[in-house]
């Protein structure tokens, strides 16, 4: 019974995003945050205000937290369709795979 | 991590890979000390005597060779006291002499005398050897965080407890 | 797996290499900045020497010398959206007693004031009117060159100056000098400088006459206070 509740918190924190997610995610987090840094220098220096610069970048951080961190529905569009469990040949027990390209 | 002990050569790879991590941080520490000549090339602000200049923790890089002139007046200096453990981020009002045996006085900015006080007792002066560094470089705030270690001791339990929470939900 | 954690630690890394890049652009933007500092007036309005003590405890009887003078300056260039603060501040120079062997030299800070930009006026260590004030002096421009125009008519010194043998008085070939320190928001602090580098030019005219410090006057000082 805890174990289940423990899992459901786990599956809550983690967040998991599929792959094609990621790699929207990927993405989203370059192109937002060096844009942010292009346009928070660019408004500082010909506006003169410094101040704005740091509202601009922080404001703009903050939001590619928002946008990136929790699992967004739209990156969740693409699931993995595994193959039926029982399928086909097991792998053996000893074996060690990379974690990342085994799951 | 369980994997870790299951396998010996993966835990030994873990070992080695955070002492390199450690070693190659202390290294980079020493190579700027040997480059700017000063045993503490980094400091944290720690208190507002030079405000508005410099906010506690705010982040300063020190230089402490004589390339082109020497340590003068108007330059802010870090120095150590004997006996007291803290260094001092001040500025030099005063300069008598030249050389190693100059006699130099500093004085917060945002204080109302300067440093006789802080001296070591029968101390007048400061010579060239108690500083360990002019500032060049400045970065705000940064510095911040050891601040926050330091003065509130707790929030070292909660960065452990989060950690560990993070350690919980996270499948192996 | 790429979860939550992992794409928190993700996004503040890249975000910590951002900002970094961005400050060092805009520590970069002040050598684009044109520096052009000068000084109109900058001379003696009345040198006194008198006896005093270094503090009120004290049996020593030391010599203090005791300088007023006029400043006419112009700093405007040296505000920028990178600057935090000028400190500006004025120091009495004399050859050392082994000068001619040395060329060494004394100097001491008679007067200093502290310029904020207005993006560090809320940092400044002055009362809640004097805030005020300064605040509205801005008129809500983010920066305000106007602040490093300076006019001083026989400025009273802020400091009285001595020298560890307690003589001074009869001095000869004293000059002062206005100087400046260019507190940045980030990178690089710079001072007045005595040859152009790029954009930036030299302190013109930054250097009074040389003058000679009287002899003692003999009354006794309202206060001793010369720290």
């Amino acid at each position: 019974m805890a174990e289940q509740l423990l899992d459901q918190v786990r599956d809550v924190a983690e967040g998991q995003i599929d792959f094609e997610g990621q790699k929207l995610v990927e993405l989203l987090v370059n192109v937002t945050l060096a844009l942010t840094g292009v346009v928070s220098f660019l408004v500082g220096y010909i506006l003169q205000d410094i101040k704005l610069a740091l509202q601009i970048g922080l404001a703009g951080t903050a939001l590619t937290f928002i946008l990136v961190v929790p699992p967004w529905p739209f990156y969740n569009r693409n699931p993995v369709k595994w193959l039926q469990v029982g399928g086909g040949l097991v792998p053996p027990q000893s074996l060690i795979v990379d974690e990342k390209s085994f799951r | 991590m369980l994997s870790g002990l299951a396998n010996p050569r993966q835990a030994a790879v873990q070992l080695m890979n955070f002492g390199l991590i450690l070693s190659t941080a202390f290294m980079m520490w020493k190579g700027i000390s040997v480059i700017t000549d000063s045993p503490s090339p980094i400091v944290v602000v720690l208190s507002g005597s030079m405000e508005p200049a410099f906010q506690r923790g705010d982040l300063l890089f020190l230089w402490n060779r004589n390339v082109l002139a020497e340590t003068s007046v108007g330059e802010i200096v870090v120095y150590n006291v004997k006996g007291k453990d803290i260094p001092i981020v001040h500025r030099i009002v005063r300069k008598f002499g030249k050389g190693p045996e100059a006699k130099l006085l500093t004085k917060g900015d945002n204080n109302v005398s300067d440093d006789t006080e802080l001296y070591a007792s029968g101390q007048d002066y400061l010579v060239r050897n108690d500083i360990i560094g002019s500032v060049f470089a400045y970065i705000p705030f940064v510095g911040y965080v050891t601040i926050l270690l330091s003065e509130h001791p707790w929030l070292k339990t909660v960065m452990l407890g989060l950690m560990g929470l993070v350690v919980v939900l996270q499948r192996e | 797996m790429y979860t939550s954690v992992v794409r928190l630690q993700n996004v503040f890394g890249f975000f910590t290499t951002v900002a970094f890049v961005v400050a060092a652009f805009i520590a970069a933007s002040d050598f684009l900045t044109e520096r052009a500092p000068i000084v109109r007036t900058l001379k003696t309005t009345s040198v006194q020497v008198v006896r005093g003590r270094p503090h009120y405890y004290s049996s020593k009887k030391e010599e203090y010398a005791v300088i007023n003078f006029s400043l006419d300056a112009d700093l405007s260039s040296l505000f920028t959206w990178n600057t935090k603060q000028v400190f500006v501040y004025v120091t009495a120079e004399w050859p050392a007693a082994d000068h001619a062997k040395t060329n060494a030299t004394n100097e001491a800070v008679i007067w200093d004031t502290i310029i904020t930009s207005p993006s560090a006026d809320h940092l400044a260590n002055i009362g809640p009117v004097a805030m005020k004030k300064l605040r509205k002096s801005a008129g809500g421009k983010s920066i305000d060159p106007n602040r490093g125009k300076l006019s001083l008519k026989n400025q009273r010194h802020k400091y009285k100056i001595t020298h560890p043998s307690g003589k001074l008085a009869m001095t000869d070939n004293v000059t002062l000098r206005l100087h400046y320190n260019v507190q940045p928001w980030v990178g690089l602090l710079t001072w007045d400088q005595d040859v152009d580098y790029g954009y930036w030019k030299a302190l013109k005219n930054g250097v009074s006459k040389r003058f000679k410090l009287p002899a003692i006057k003999e009354k006794k000082p309202a206060s001793a206070g010369a720290r």
